[in-house]
């Protein structure tokens, strides 16, 4: 048993799970669902399907090139059982599990960071040119501090006479 | 092999089952659509195809007739004969001979007319050049019919002549009519001929094979002979004779002791010697046959004699070999087949006689040295009397021994299975045998899946030491992350600060909506000036609040709008407060008359939204003065309520311009059914 990678977006396929096609030149294609399986009949191809991790590879929106990718290679020789190494894998697949979400994570906010440096610079700049909307110059003159104003301001109270019948 | 077997010769159809299909296909293969108006060498190339393309299917049919039926001169003589006596050369090559002509007539007629299409001029005169030929072509075959029919006919009887091999061991029966040939091919051959009480019972060659010191001879079982002048015999009889003189066998005469076939020993005797010739450098073997009626030894005198004089015939044919004269017994033989007696002996005596013939013949021609270097048997001669067997070393005697030994001991795993309750119970543990550094490891489990990943693509010898490694590189890179996250740090504004640029974008996007709808409806809403504001937003309140937002004391600002628009604020308010129905423009003198009510209504300035009497005039209705606007009132309400008190429809109420629009109620249905669509 062994768990496959969809051929269109490269997610695992679970036993059970998806349809398998096998063309005439012998190439096995693999789908985790009929969504895949439909893109490819559709002749779609996967660098261009932007939910794919193929084009988020493609395009440097993933990792690409990690050293913990190396650690998981297909052996087509089975090697002999051995406990300890056995052992030492399973812890081992954690760990290097761990590492590469972190890089991948890291990766992406590494690309984001760009973006949100300029957001902040915009939003810096918008602060200071707009405050005007929220803050009289008056107001801005006396305390020069981007806040909103602190200022609550008593409307003299003469509301008793007001509360008379409406129709005279 | 066209030599002995005739039966792949393809069907001749009759003349007119051939005309049919060869304009059948050239209707099909060739284009048939035409125009007169295309240009005139496309019409004549149009109908040049179809006239050769008939002609190209004649003469393709008729060539392979003629080459698959055999020329009778090239064919083994045998064969030749057979097909003579059967056919009548004469008629046969006539036939052929005719196909012929008309394979040379059709591809003239196709020449001669192609040359006059060449000239054709117009689509009339081509297609009637084109009629004309094909016409001709036909009416060649129609005249050859008969010569097909007659050709047809003779491919059916050659597929159903018997596979004869004129070159190996056969063995001939031949005799008067009902003297017990195929009985006894019957008896030596798996061939089931027809045995009846009637001469003439086989009426054509019949071919059988046996066996005799593992080679294969044919046996060949002939109609019977008369004895009549060699003009006067029939097809049948013909057929035997035939084989009797072209076949290179062994013959056996068949003789019938005692006279049940209907013929007296005299009349086969005679036979026997007007066909002697015949039987010229063959081994001959004269058999007695029926003996279960008739023994040979109480055979009358006359009789006796005859068959002696058989006897000595074939004798001589013994010694013309030059075989050993002492095998007297090979020549005369008895046997019959009822009880068969001596079938047997018969047939090894043929076959031996056969053989030694053919043998002898072999070692006198010359193809036998090419055969003789062939054949060496090296015997090494002896050096001297020691004896030396084979020689096996004790190791592998010993070896053998023991792994004998062990074969009978072992307990394979089918005993085990069959101890611990059979195929279905019991599966076999394969770990068992497993070859591992550690004995305990037999019986782990491994689990092929984690997390997502197979297990068996990450094992790995030294995958410790590369997870060490792994996880330095981590640390190194994870202390670099922080470093520069610390720098980045500065940069993110305060919360205060975020709170003022969410209001105002609060406050830009509320502005930016209320543009749109100002822009969107300009042309559907009156334009009031703004200083007549009806649902009285622009209040005092209003811009004290919204200053205070801001950040400004908004009293003075207050006091100031109240000082100076004081009067038309009270004079409205004072008007609504006593009565409606007043002038609505407001005059400047005005504020001076009201300046006393002002004190009292000051507090009525303040704006706040009031419900207004229905007879006071808005400045956007288009009222002259309340008493109108009162009047219109009254008007309207008076109109409508005849009808309502009918409960009669009115303007506000629901109402369905179409019952029945036509696309809810027609066409087909993309989805649902007609009853909902």
């Amino acid at each position: 048993m062994r768990l496959e990678k969809c051929w269109f977006c490269s997610s695992t396929i679970y036993p059970g799970h998806g349809i398998q096609f096998v063309r005439n030149d012998a190439k096995i294609f693999r789908f985790c669902r009929s969504k895949c399986h439909k893109n490819f009949k559709m002749k779609r191809n996967p660098r261009k399907v932007k939910w794919t991790k193929a084009y988020r590879r493609l395009h440097g929106k993933d990792m690409t090139q990690d050293s913990t990718f190396e650690f998981e290679r297909k052996r087509n020789r089975p090697e002999r059982y051995d406990r300890n190494i056995a052992e030492n894998t399973l812890k081992a697949i954690k760990k290097i599990d761990k590492i590469r979400s972190d890089r991948a994570y890291d990766h992406i906010k590494n690309r984001l960071k760009t973006g949100k440096i300029q957001r902040q610079k915009q939003a810096r700049k918008q602060l200071e040119q707009d405050i005007h909307l929220v803050k009289a110059p008056l107001a801005l003159a006396q305390d020069s501090s981007l806040h909103l104003p602190k200022i609550t301001v008593n409307v003299s109270q003469t509301w008793t006479e007001e509360n008379q019948p409406m129709e005279e | 092999m066209v030599q002995y077997s005739f039966k792949k010769i393809t069907v001749v159809p009759n003349g007119k089952d051939f005309i049919d299909i060869i304009l059948s296909r050239t209707q099909r293969q060739t284009p048939t659509v035409v125009h007169k108006g295309y240009a005139i060498s496309r019409l004549r190339q149009f109908y040049m195809r179809k006239v050769k393309y008939t002609q190209q299917n004649f003469h393709e049919k008729l060539t392979a007739i003629i080459d698959e039926f055999p020329r009778l001169d090239d064919i083994h003589p045998f064969y030749g004969d057979l097909l003579h006596v059967l056919y009548n050369k004469d008629h046969y090559k006539l036939a052929l001979g005719q196909i012929n002509t008309a394979r040379n007539l059709i591809s003239k007629i196709a020449k001669d007319y192609v040359k006059l299409l060449k000239y054709g001029d117009s689509l009339y005169r081509c297609k009637s050049l084109k009629v004309a030929a094909l016409g001709r072509m036909c009416t060649v075959i129609k005249r050859i019919g008969p010569s097909l029919a007659y050709l047809e006919q003779i491919r059916q009887h050659m597929a159903r002549l018997p596979s004869i091999d004129p070159n190996t061991r056969t063995i001939l029966i031949c005799g008067y009519p009902n003297v017990g040939k195929s009985s006894f091919m019957n008896k030596i051959t798996r061939a089931d001929v027809d045995v009846q009480p009637y001469a003439f019972t086989t009426k054509s060659l019949f071919v059988g094979h046996t066996d005799y010191k593992y080679l294969r001879y044919q046996v060949i079982d002939t109609p019977g002979i008369l004895d009549r002048p060699f003009e006067d015999r029939n097809i049948i009889e013909m057929c035997s004779i035939t084989a009797l003189a072209h076949l290179r066998a062994a013959v056996l005469f068949f003789l019938d002791i005692s006279g049940s076939c209907g013929y007296s020993i005299a009349q086969q005797a005679a036979l026997f010697h007007s066909i002697k010739s015949l039987f010229m450098n063959k081994p001959l073997i004269i058999v007695c046959n029926k003996t279960d009626l008739q023994p040979l030894d109480r055979l009358s005198e006359e009789d006796m004699k005859l068959v002696m004089e058989m006897k000595a015939e074939a004798i001589k044919t013994v010694m013309g070999q030059g075989g050993e004269p002492s095998n007297e017994e090979g020549v005369l033989l008895t046997m019959s087949t009822l009880t068969q007696d001596g079938v047997i002996a018969v047939k090894n005596a043929a076959c031996e006689r056969l053989l030694n013939q053919r043998v002898e013949l072999k070692m006198k021609s010359k193809k036998i040295n090419d055969c003789l270097n062939r054949f060496h048997v090296a015997i090494p001669k002896p050096r001297d009397q020691k004896e030396r067997p084979p020689c096996i070393p004790q190791a592998v005697l010993e070896a053998k021994a023991k792994q004998a030994a062990e074969q009978e001991k072992r307990k394979t795993e089918k005993d085990l299975e069959d101890e611990n309750g059979g195929a279905g119970v019991y599966s076999s543990n394969l770990r068992k045998n497993y070859i591992l550094a550690n004995n305990e490891w037999k019986e782990d489990i491994l689990p092929e899946i984690l997390d997502g990943h197979n297990v068996y693509d990450f094992i790995d010898p030294d995958i410790l030491l590369r997870l060490e490694e792994l996880e330095r590189e981590e640390g190194l890179r994870q202390a670099e992350e922080e470093d520069t996250e610390f720098e980045m740090d500065g940069n993110e504004l305060s919360p205060e600060e975020q709170e003022a640029l969410a209001a105002i974008r609060k406050k830009k996007s509320l502005l930016i909506q209320q543009h749109r709808i100002k822009k969107s409806t300009a042309e559907s809403r009156p334009t009031v000036p703004r200083k007549f504001d009806k649902y009285r937003e622009f209040t005092t309140e209003r811009m004290g609040r919204q200053l205070s937002n801001m950040g400004l004391d908004p009293s003075m600002a207050i006091n100031r709008v109240r000082s100076r628009s004081r009067g038309r604020k009270r004079e409205r308010s004072f008007d609504r407060g006593d009565d409606g129905g007043e002038a609505m423009d407001m005059d400047v003198d005005r504020p001076n008359k009201m300046l006393r009510v002002r004190s009292r209504s000051l507090s009525m300035s303040r704006s706040r939204s009031r419900s207004r009497p229905p007879s006071e005039v808005v400045p956007g209705e288009g009222f002259k003065d309340s008493a109108q606007k009162v009047k219109a009132h009254k008007l309207a309400k008076k109109s409508v309520k005849k009808r309502n008190k009918d409960a009669r429809r009115g303007e506000a109420d629901r109402v369905i311009p179409t019952l029945k629009p036509k696309h809810l109620f027609s066409g087909k249905r993309s989805i649902g059914k007609t009853q909902r669509r």
